[in-house]
């Protein structure tokens, strides 16, 4: 019954990404702007990894503080050089995004 | 015994020597911010110049706002320093962003050839990490330290 449900639903979500591309006519998939689609991907992806990569630097800083405070202040100047850096890749996948997309 | 000192001499002179890092890192910032500005003002137009202050500007208040929540963030795991609420210090954080969009959506509106000095300029922060990144293998290189 599960397996049957599982099934149900794969074959349902397939069809709601199918009726869309049936509907296109010829001359809407010409117009698509695949530039500003991918666009909107690329952004979404820098940010998820970016957020990620700081999210694991602050959580590796402050576990690292928490067992040796006297190092606090090696610790915190990584942190923010790192966090800075790590800003920084996103930036540059916004630049890219602005010189690309008209 | 001579040996000890020397080298006890040596690392706190290495250890002086790196812990003024991000002083020169918004030396730096300042420098190569104005420095930019009057090389594309000459270049490119007031346009863009204006655009790229406004980034150097942002790029200065940003960092300036992550030393500060990163601090805070310190003080509250090593339990020392001015007791923070998380949500400020989180606040914080949060609100570098809203400033960077606030920006680049108010030059956005007035001119895009500003936005590009805008997005120039957001990259100050790189630009003088990198020179100091620069300065200190040149001057650990011929201190030896």
């Amino acid at each position: 019954m599960r397996k049957t449900m599982s099934f149900v639903f794969l074959m349902l979500a397939v069809m709601c990404f199918a009726v869309p591309v049936l509907a296109q006519g010829e001359h809407a998939a010409a117009g698509t702007n695949w530039v500003a689609i991918t666009s909107g991907f690329a952004m979404a992806i820098a940010s998820a990894v970016c957020g990620l990569g700081q999210a694991k630097a602050t959580a590796a800083s402050v576990e690292a503080l928490a067992r040796n405070p006297a190092a606090r202040p090696g610790i915190q100047l990584a942190l923010i050089l790192g966090l800075a850096l790590i800003e920084s890749l996103a930036l540059y996948t916004l630049v890219i995004i602005f010189a690309k997309v008209k | 015994m001579s040996i000890d000192s020397s080298a006890a001499t040596s690392d706190a002179a290495a250890e002086k020597f790196y812990s003024g890092a991000m002083d020169r890192i918004r030396r730096f910032m300042a420098v190569i911010g104005v420095i930019a500005t009057v090389a594309v003002w000459i270049v490119l137009g007031w346009k863009v110049a204006t655009g790229l202050a406004l980034g150097c500007v942002i790029a200065w208040v940003n960092f300036y706002w992550l030393k500060q929540a990163v601090g805070a963030l310190a003080d509250r795991v090593t339990a020392t320093g001015r007791r923070q609420s998380s949500g400020g210090v989180v606040a914080r954080f949060l609100l570098r962003y809203a400033l960077i969009a606030l920006g680049a959506y108010a030059i956005f509106r007035v001119s895009r050839d500003s936005l590009y000095g805008l997005l120039g300029g957001l990259f100050l922060t790189v630009a003088a990490i990198f020179c100091e990144a620069v300065y200190e293998v040149v001057v650990s290189l011929r201190r030896g330290l």
